[in-house]
């Protein structure tokens, strides 16, 4: 056999190889995590979960608290966040294109999308939650929808630059304004960009612990108003995890799973819609 | 050797076009350049890649005016009035001037909606009356037969030939008087160039047409006048059959014959 096509053989079969490990290196911490979540959670998983409020050391409980507590703040995080970051994208990518200003707002997006979460929390805390005197499902929104924003950013920018010129080009020689080609053809081009954004985002925000710290605090007890301290399931899996009491270390396995949970039918779910999606 | 409307209309063009320069930034593409477009006729601009053809057709419709940093001098009227002007109403000039690019552009929507959506722009229309209008639009194309019962679905859908002659009905739906074609068969098979070739000779009757392309024979087809340029300028424009038999200019030959280009 010809000496460079023998070595190019070897090259490509080690190089192969050596991105199947790789891959396989990567899965293997995914899948561990996964079936610890599953198998500890599943064994942790009843109906009082979803019935009762968390416990107090030495009696048994459930989460129905920290699931609404999160449900509402992440559902506010989003109702704020989302319309800012789209238009902030739509802003970026259509309208100050190749400009100064652009450029300059999307470094200052890139420093907050890299910010550490606790610097947010800490940020929240001091303009939000010391001047109202008290934490709040309120300052934990805000700090969740100033993580979830950036991302939405960042992705609508990135969506609406993929859309090919002559589409806006197609779009705007009909005289229709510019506006109007945004709204009507060019959101639908990059719809499914943009949503799957966003549920990044929402998925990123799912998990934050470190901002609701500061924020939104905890509450032991059933509480609607996000104008109190609120209960959720990052800092209750925290504060539970870490306890003394069995009977308190059980409940983040099934938080944690239900979380997961809550993702995966999320993104699961979109993916089928945007499959079904006709145009 | 066209056929037209009215004996006046070979006298009073359509669209003339008075000493226009083009920059891209500080690059010349277009280097005074003068002609004259007469209605119901189709014009085709021929000309080697880069010589300015495209340049020149997306200044009829200032399309080019969405990127910062391409500008045109000079004067282009349109029945008289200069559309360069930046008092002239850019959507009305996009509403009398239609374009078909190069690459098909089908919106995501439905088929239906591709076409009505343009429609309902400028008319409000009960729904019998627009899906009419919709249908004549896809009869004129000659896309009717082959989608008439698949309306709803989706735009995407549709075949690269079938994609450009829904954009050409997109375009002649709001009624413009001009329509523009930028290359609009360089990117289909033979086939779907044939089946949008064949709607010239309609189109023309309806519409001034200028077409930009890069295959010579099909200038010489479809066209009743030929422009063809060279490194941003026009070389000549004459009836089609004389720049294909006898034209006045040696280089404009030399570029038929395959000399160059």
């Amino acid at each position: 056999m010809n000496w460079l096509l023998f070595r190019r053989r070897v090259l490509n079969g080690s190089v192969l190889f050596l991105s199947v490990l790789a891959t396989i290196f990567g899965l293997i911490w995914l899948v561990w995590i996964l079936w610890t979540t599953f198998e500890q959670g599943l064994k942790a998983l009843n109906l009082d979960l979803f019935r009762s409020m968390t416990p107090p050391p030495g009696e048994s409980g459930g989460l129905l608290n920290a699931f609404y507590g999160s449900f509402l703040m992440i559902g506010i995080a989003v109702l704020v966040g989302t319309p800012i970051g789209v238009l902030a994208g739509t802003f970026l990518a259509e309208f100050a294109r190749k400009k100064h200003i652009g450029s300059l707002i999307r470094f200052v997006n890139d420093i907050l999308l890299s910010a550490p979460s606790i610097v947010i929390g800490l940020f929240v805390y001091q303009v939000m939650v010391r001047p109202m005197g008290h934490f709040s499902g309120w300052a934990g929104s805000i700090a969740l929808a100033l993580i979830l924003l950036p991302v939405v950013v960042r992705t609508t920018d990135e969506s609406l630059k993929l859309i090919p010129a002559h589409l806006r080009e197609a779009a705007l020689s009909l005289g229709i304004p510019y506006w109007k080609v945004v709204t009507r053809v060019i959101y639908r081009g990059a719809f499914s960009g943009i949503l799957t954004g966003i549920l990044l985002a929402i998925s990123r925000i799912a998990g934050e612990t470190a901002p609701l710290l500061f924020t939104a605090l905890n509450n032991q007890y059933w509480s609607t108003s996000p104008n109190t301290p609120m209960a959720n399931l990052p800092v209750v899996i925290f504060q539970f995890a870490m306890s003394p009491y069995e009977n308190w270390q059980r409940l983040p396995w099934a938080g944690a799973f239900v979380v997961t949970i809550f993702v995966l039918l999320l993104s699961i779910g979109t993916r089928i819609l945007l499959t079904r999606r006709k145009f | 050797m066209a056929d037209v409307r009215s004996e006046f209309s070979h006298i009073v063009p359509k669209i003339h076009v008075s000493d226009v320069n083009f920059f891209y930034g500080k690059t010349q593409a277009l280097k005074n350049i003068n002609m004259q477009v007469f209605s119901n006729q189709v014009t085709a601009i021929i000309g080697a890649s880069g010589c300015g053809k495209s340049t020149l057709l997306r200044t009829f419709n200032r399309i080019y005016s969405i990127y910062p940093g391409q500008r045109a001098t000079g004067k282009i009227f349109l029945d008289g009035e200069n559309i360069l002007d930046a008092r002239y109403n850019i959507g009305k000039l996009r509403a009398r001037v239609g374009m078909v690019f190069q690459k098909p552009t089908p919106f995501h929507m439905s088929i239906y909606d591709n076409i009505a959506f343009a429609i309902r722009h400028y008319e409000r229309l009960s729904k019998s009356e627009l899906s009419h209008r919709v249908k004549v639009a896809l009869r004129e194309s000659a896309l009717w037969d082959e989608v008439k019962d698949s309306l709803k679905r989706s735009a995407l859908g549709l075949s690269g030939g079938q994609q450009q002659r829904l954009c050409i009905a997109r375009a002649i739906a709001i009624k413009p008087e001009v329509l523009l074609l930028d290359e609009p068969t360089s990117a289909l098979d033979p086939i779907a160039t044939a089946k949008i070739e064949a709607l010239f000779e309609e189109l023309r009757k309806e519409f001034t047409v200028v077409i930009v392309t890069h295959n010579m024979q099909q200038a010489a087809r479809v066209s009743g006048r030929t422009a063809f340029m060279n490194l941003g300028e026009l070389i000549e424009l004459d009836d089609t059959k004389k720049i294909f038999t006898k034209p006045s200019v040696p280089l404009t030959e030399q570029y038929i014959t395959g000399h160059f280009g």
